[in-house]
């Protein structure tokens, strides 16, 4: 370290102005700590930079400076991220507070890195949305802190963690450079940087604000406790819900130590003399609700639950929340010290975990509490002790390092959120293999050569790793009880998807069939395959998909071989890890410059019980198409994404759509229940809206969601083959727009005043597909380009993103250029 | 002498092995709120407790920045009441005690009152506050003759010295004298509110009555000195609930005032003379009514046995039958002083106690449970934070569309008032009791 401490200083003081640095020892030990109870050091001095520009003119200094700088949001972290090394800059993100304004129609926010969690879903209240990533530290967590360790939470069970979440972050560089990670499109294909900042605790940039995605409140919400005499019975229970095709918004759990020490806390009135409590939570259409609840019920008292409290108004929904989410503060009445696990395991693993935990407990003479985010697999025991009896701690610490064991050997992670820090550095060789450690530290090299940026977290040291990856797996395997499928590259979605709704499961990124479409001139279409490795590389694959996200939020585990032909093995068969690195979700999307695929693992979900169609035409002629094609995608535009669709196939061909008065028809595809209030609802409704806007129903059909590919027959020929190019969509005032982003300039909105006569659009995530009859000269830029069927190059990155490190990237998986190579990756003067 | 200290001490690290670190104490600390420095919050000041305890040496001194931050916390002990460890908030207490002797003796870290401490040590007294408050009345009614409605926010552009006097003259309590002048003010609001009149007003429920007892009225000085026309219609309004209302004579100041500036012997000679008083006043089952939540919680601890007899004077009103007589039409905010909420465990009470006003629309604003920075004698010496403190609560309340808030003591009333007076000149604010009077009390 070359710098002296008080040049430094005066340098900092400099930029921050004399308030906005603090050097006292009061704050220097203040800072020193987080909510993991350890510390290395006392910072230097800490920032508080009132905005983005001077938190880059800080973190510029401190390169140019060789200091090392530790971003801190809130300090609530459990692994000690934030925990400085003596003399250290702390970059503290307090002050970036500004929240912009909520786009209601996009369904987005952006927040500064300091904005708490909770302000957020506070801020989007009036428009009946929130943002969905819940952890228990909501309400003092910050989202920077919620970025950088890829923070779950309960509802992240349906709605997926705070990566699912993130459109494009404005980060910065150890250079100090304003960066972004994207153009903040629905969905983006690219080197995902987003991906690989979320989680990165701070190691590779910091974040300074995010667009985030925002979700629409249920109408109506259940929220029920189970308790289970069993422990067995309880963990078993999880699986069989998800299996009986209920899919909660949350399942939680806490055993009967943590149950105690939250009775004594709160004094809620629950049963102590019981194993374990679940709390489980439904959203939806009010029936919809009390139906999947009632159903949950039955299944789980005849699972052996022994009774089941259900929350009939918001105070006492309150009140079951806060068993679970206070559990954590509750433990202080436990015993005075404790280390937390963050452990997650395949679903079907739970039960096992569980039980070994017992053992484990019972061999080292130590007590533990477990509170579990159940339905994500993830468990949080705690092994308390007092800190004043070194056997204890030396016990204490035996007994957690073999759960972290045990996990690992089931095919867990040592870590589902709250990331490595320092707390778990020593483990975290124990899962990563020498080649994905390896590229990992490249990566990092590549962004912070000179490791100024929260040096000594997240990574263990190079070489410390010990794993043996999974060789690479062949064919197709199913893991009912875990709900995954693993699959080699050359796997076809459609034979993938076939047996997975055999089973009532489905990986919801759309669907594909083997169809005899493959002639068809336009090239293959909706019914014509794709491969597993063309799913991974390509998230965008499918025109009229019925989808319920991109593959990126699904995929859990990769195989690939880098350019320069390592194997690499990242991520695990589990629902969340922060282990090291997203490569994976990185790497997914990025066609073939990097790697390329060799087998992956997903995540399944309950599949849809059936597919809705409905073809509607104006026969009329009086030039209402548009506005009655607009007025059904109005009253669908906000159904709960999870679900997948709707998508509305628009012909306007069949007269030329020009002033004389458009004529065609529309299909609309939903999945759905068979209810009167979920398909029935939305035929009453469908049928409603288009009377009123002149169009008639020429059919109405409902499949089994299984035999989808029925219904293909009620699209137009152009709507199966592979379009010209998609386009990220967003809906302003009734008007369909182009979505390139914020700040982009480069809008056209087509809708009513110039539509072209042929697209489909799909409500959630908005995205446009124009067939081939579509031109540049409309008005629109092409970002996902296709052409002949297939997938073209990667688009040009948007300008925030650093070519220079995607290049660096670039050197590191494929130094000679054998994979693909797109022009701006190679082109040093290029962007 | 030293064991005891170090009794003291083991108990209290003993205390502060509760506190996991978890944080969530955090959001509802209105000086780390104002600051966005943790140095500031709860969680930082019982780190720095934790050091403090940890040094063995009882001559080793504790650093002042360590005293500083103890200091500025504001004692609103919204932390306790926020953490789910059980904390206890008398850890930061013993931190401000630790700070007691920078305070009385001055330190550049420790900043003195922006008042001079002869004045300061006199604000124990009602003609003292009576007369401070027809010069703040003076001149307040003064500027907004010149510069109009928007008088506030017009002088909030001063160099810091002036400004600082404004915000005195702004921030000082006061409420209508008159019942006319209140009926006016409420009059005129209903006529403009939106909030539709009901047609039929349902019966008051009868409440299960603490059926009419004898009370003893505890005046508090700021009251006394510069609210005595709240006072009054609250004595009448608990006359018309059936109480018997006695005001005991000789009453003297609860104690707070001298306890937050260092003169704990004072404080003691207070509590001494008050017990007196109510010992010969109060009959065994009879209540002592406090209109301030401040003093309500001083009295509570320093009344000694008598303390448990102390009740917040909308906590009776709230168990009371009322014969409520007329509809309200408001859009209402409460904002509960954080001695209420946090010291007494009162926030459901005001809210019901209102909810039974015909017509009356109660809305929440957010960050409730954040004290709004007037801390008495706190604000006076941490004038920026506390005036940062009040616009934020002034934000938040008139963010709720309210046509009226009420509050329910003396400081928050002219804490918020200022706020308002800034943020929102439009919106008023009353004591919570006088809305009640005024729904009791047609002519
Ligand atoms: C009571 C309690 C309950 C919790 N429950 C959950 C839970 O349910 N789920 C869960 O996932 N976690 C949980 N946590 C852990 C913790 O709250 C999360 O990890 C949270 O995301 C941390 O946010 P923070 O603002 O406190 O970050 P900090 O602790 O300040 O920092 C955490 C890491 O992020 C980095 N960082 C912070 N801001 C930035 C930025 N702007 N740019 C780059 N890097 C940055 C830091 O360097 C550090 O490595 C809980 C913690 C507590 C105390
Ligand atoms: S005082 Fe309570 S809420 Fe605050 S950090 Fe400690 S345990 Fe958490
Ligand atoms: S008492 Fe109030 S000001 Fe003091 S630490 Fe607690 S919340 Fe903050």
């Amino acid at each position: 370290m070359g710098t002296q401490k008080g040049p430094a200083l005066a340098g900092l003081s400099r930029i921050l102005g004399p308030d906005a640095l603090l050097t006292d020892p009061a704050a220097r030990l203040v800072y020193s700590r987080d909510s993991s109870h350890m510390t290395l050091g006392r910072p230097l001095g800490i920032a508080l930079p009132a905005d983005a520009s001077t938190l880059r003119k800080v973190v510029r200094f401190c390169k140019v400076n060789e200091l090392a700088v530790v971003t801190r949001g809130t300090g609530t972290g459990l692994s000690g991220g934030a925990v400085p090394n003596e003399g250290e800059v702390v970059l503290a993100t307090s002050q970036l507070k500004a929240l912009g304004p909520v786009d209601d129609q996009g369904l987005r926010v952006r927040a500064e890195a300091g904005v708490l969690n909770d302000q957020v879903s506070a801020h989007a209240s009036s428009f009946a949305l929130h943002f969905a990533p819940d952890p228990s530290s909501q309400s003092i967590s910050s989202i920077g802190g919620n970025i950088a360790e890829n923070a779950g939470g309960p509802h992240c069970l349906r709605h997926g963690v705070t990566l699912h979440h993130l459109l494009r972050l404005e980060w910065c560089d150890v250079q100090g450079r304003a960066l972004t990670t994207g153009r903040g499109l629905a969905c983006e294909r690219g080197i995902d940087l987003t991906s690989l900042l979320c989680g990165s605790e701070g190691t590779l940039g910091v974040v300074t604000a995010a667009d985030l995605k925002l979700v629409t409140d249920p109408q109506s919400v259940a929220t029920m406790a189970a308790f289970f005499p069993d422990l067995n019975d309880a963990t078993g229970s999880v699986v069989s819900l998800l299996r009986a095709g209920l899919m909660p918004v949350a399942v939680e759990m806490v055993d009967q130590p943590m149950l105690e020490a939250v009775e004594a806390a709160f004094g809620f009135g629950f049963p102590t003399d019981v194993a374990a409590a679940m709390i489980l939570e439904f959203a939806g259409q009010p029936e919809e609700v009390a139906e999947d609840a009632d159903q949950a019920g039955n299944l789980l008292m005849g699972n052996g639950a022994r009774e089941i409290r259900r929350a009939e108004d918001a105070a006492t929904r309150m009140e079951l929340w806060k068993c679970r989410k206070k559990a954590f503060g509750a433990v202080g009445r436990l015993a005075p010290s404790y280390v937390t696990m963050d452990v997650v395991v395949p679903l079907g693993k739970l039960p096992d975990l569980v039980r070994e935990i017992q053992v484990i407990k019972a061999k080292h003479g130590v007590e533990i509490a477990t509170a579990f985010h159940a339905g994500d697999g993830n468990l949080h025991p705690g092994v308390h002790y007092d800190d004043r009896d070194s056997e204890l701690r030396r016990a204490a610490h035996e007994a957690a390092d073999e759960i972290i064991r045990t996990a690992l050997a089931m095919d867990g992670s040592v870590t589902g959120e709250h990331g490595v820090g320092i707390e778990k550095l020593h483990a975290v060789p124990w899962q990563l293999d020498p080649v994905s450690l390896e590229l990992m530290w490249d990566i990092k090299r590549v962004f912070d050569p000179e490791d100024r940026l929260n040096p000594g977290k997240a990574l263990p040291p190079p070489g410390s790793a010990l794993a043996v990856p999974p060789s690479v797996p062949r064919g197709c395997t199913f893991n009912w009880d875990s709900m995954t499928v693993t699959a080699e590259a050359d796997v076809s979605l459609s034979e993938l998807q076939a047996q997975a709704l055999e089973r009532g499961l489905w990986l919801p990124v759309g669907l594909a069939a083997a169809t005899t479409q493959a002639d068809d001139p336009m090239g293959p279409g909706l019914g014509s395959d794709r491969s597993i490795s063309s799913v991974v590389e390509n998230i965008l694959f499918s025109p009229a998909l019925v989808a319920g996200g991109s593959a990126r939020h699904f995929l859990l585990e990769l195989w690939a071989e880098t350019g320069a032909g390592r194997l690499l093995h990242t991520g695990a068969p589990v629902f969340k890890n922060v282990a090291g690195y997203n490569l994976a979700q990185m790497l997914c999307g990025s066609g073939r410059v990097l790697a390329q695929p060799r087998a992956a693992t997903f995540q399944l979900r309950p599949a849809p019980e059936k597919l809705g169609v409905w073809r509607f035409a104006d026969l009329s002629g009086d030039g209402n198409f548009w506005e009655g094609i607009h007025s059904l995608i109005d009253r669908l535009a906000h159904r709960d994404p999870t679900l997948g669709g709707p998508v509305f196939v628009i012909d306007g061909s069949q007269e030329d759509c020009s002033a004389s008065g458009p004529q065609g028809t529309v299909t609309v595809l939903a999945p759905g229940r068979d209810r009167s209030w979920d398909l029935g609802d939305l035929d009453k409704r469908l049928v409603e809206v288009a009377s009123l806007a002149g169009l008639e129903l020429l059919e109405q059909k409902r499949f089994d969601f299984r035999s989808w590919s029925h219904a293909l027959v009620h699209l137009p020929d152009w709507a199966l083959a592979w379009p010209d190019w998609s386009v990220s969509a967003k809906r302003i005032q009734g008007k369909i727009e182009a979505d390139r982003g914020p700040g982009d300039l480069q809008k056209t909105s087509f809708l009513p005043q110039k539509p072209p006569s042929r697209m489909i659009w799909q409500a959630s995530p908005a995205l446009v597909w124009i067939p081939g009859s579509a031109t540049e000269n409309e008005g629109w830029c092409c970002d996902h380009c296709c052409s002949g069927g297939k997938p073209t190059q990667l688009p040009d990155p948007d300008a925030g993103v650093p070519l220079d490190l995607l290049r660096g990237m670039k050197k590191v998986f494929d130094p000679d250029g054998r994979l693909d190579n797109p022009l701006w990756l190679k082109d040093e003067n290029h962007g | 002498m030293a064991d005891q200290r170090q009794t003291a001490k083991s108990h209290l690290a003993e205390l502060l092995r509760s506190c996991v670190q978890c944080g969530l104490c955090l959001p509802t600390c209105a000086t780390w709120l104002a600051t966005g420095n943790e140095v500031h919050s709860p969680r930082g000041r019982l780190l720095l407790l934790e050091e403090v305890l940890n040094i063995e040496d009882p001559d080793t001194n504790i650093p002042v920045a360590f005293l500083a931050a103890f200091d500025h916390c504001i004692g609103c002990r919204a932390c306790e009441t926020a953490c789910p460890s059980g904390v206890p908030f008398s850890l930061l207490e013993y931190g401000q005690g630790l700070a007691g002797d920078l305070v009385v003796n001055g330190s550049p870290e420790i900043p003195q009152p922006a008042v001079p401490g002869f004045v300061l040590r006199r604000l124990d007294s009602p003609s003292v506050l009576r007369f401070l408050g027809r010069v703040a009345g003076g001149t307040r009614s003064f500027f907004a003759g010149i510069l109009g409605r928007r008088w506030r926010s017009r002088l909030d552009h001063l160099p810091v010295g002036m400004r600082s006097l404004v915000r005195l003259v702004g921030s000082m309590p006061t409420a209508p004298e008159t019942d006319d002048q209140l009926r006016a003010l409420l009059d005129d609001l209903v006529k403009s509110s939106s909030v539709v009149p009901p047609q039929t007003y349902p019966e008051d429920a009868p409440v299960s009555d603490d059926s009419p007892s004898d009370v003893a009225f505890f005046q508090g000085c700021a009251n006394n000195g510069l609210l005595s026309g709240p006072s009054r219609r609250l004595c009448e309004l608990l006359r018309s609930a059936g109480c018997r209302v006695e005001v005991p004579q000789g009453q003297d100041c609860c104690g707070a005032l001298a306890a937050h500036t260092g003169r704990p012997t004072r404080a003691a000679a207070q509590h001494h003379r008050n017990r007196e008083v109510f010992n010969k006043n109060t009959g065994t089952g009879s209540r002592i009514v406090v209109e301030a939540a401040g003093c309500g919680l001083e009295l509570k601890e320093g009344l000694g046995d008598l303390g448990s007899q102390v009740i917040d004077a909308v906590h009776l009103l709230s168990g009371l039958n009322l014969p409520v007589l007329r509809a309200v039409p408001l859009k209402v905010a409460v904002h509960d002083p954080c001695h209420a909420r946090h010291g007494q465990g009162i926030s459901q009470q005001p809210r019901e106690l209102l909810s039974r006003i015909p017509g009356l629309t109660l809305v929440e604003a957010a960050e409730v449970e954040v004290c709004c920075g007037s801390g008495g004698v706190w604000g006076l010496r941490y004038p920026e934070i506390s005036e940062q403190l009040g616009r934020r609560k002034a934000e938040n309340l008139a963010t709720t569309g309210a046509d009226l808030v009420v509050t329910s003591n003396p400081g928050c009333l002219g804490q918020i008032a200022d706020g308002l007076a800034l943020i929102a000149p439009d919106l008023p604010i009353l004591p919570l009791t006088d809305l009640v009077w005024y729904a009791v009390k047609p002519e």
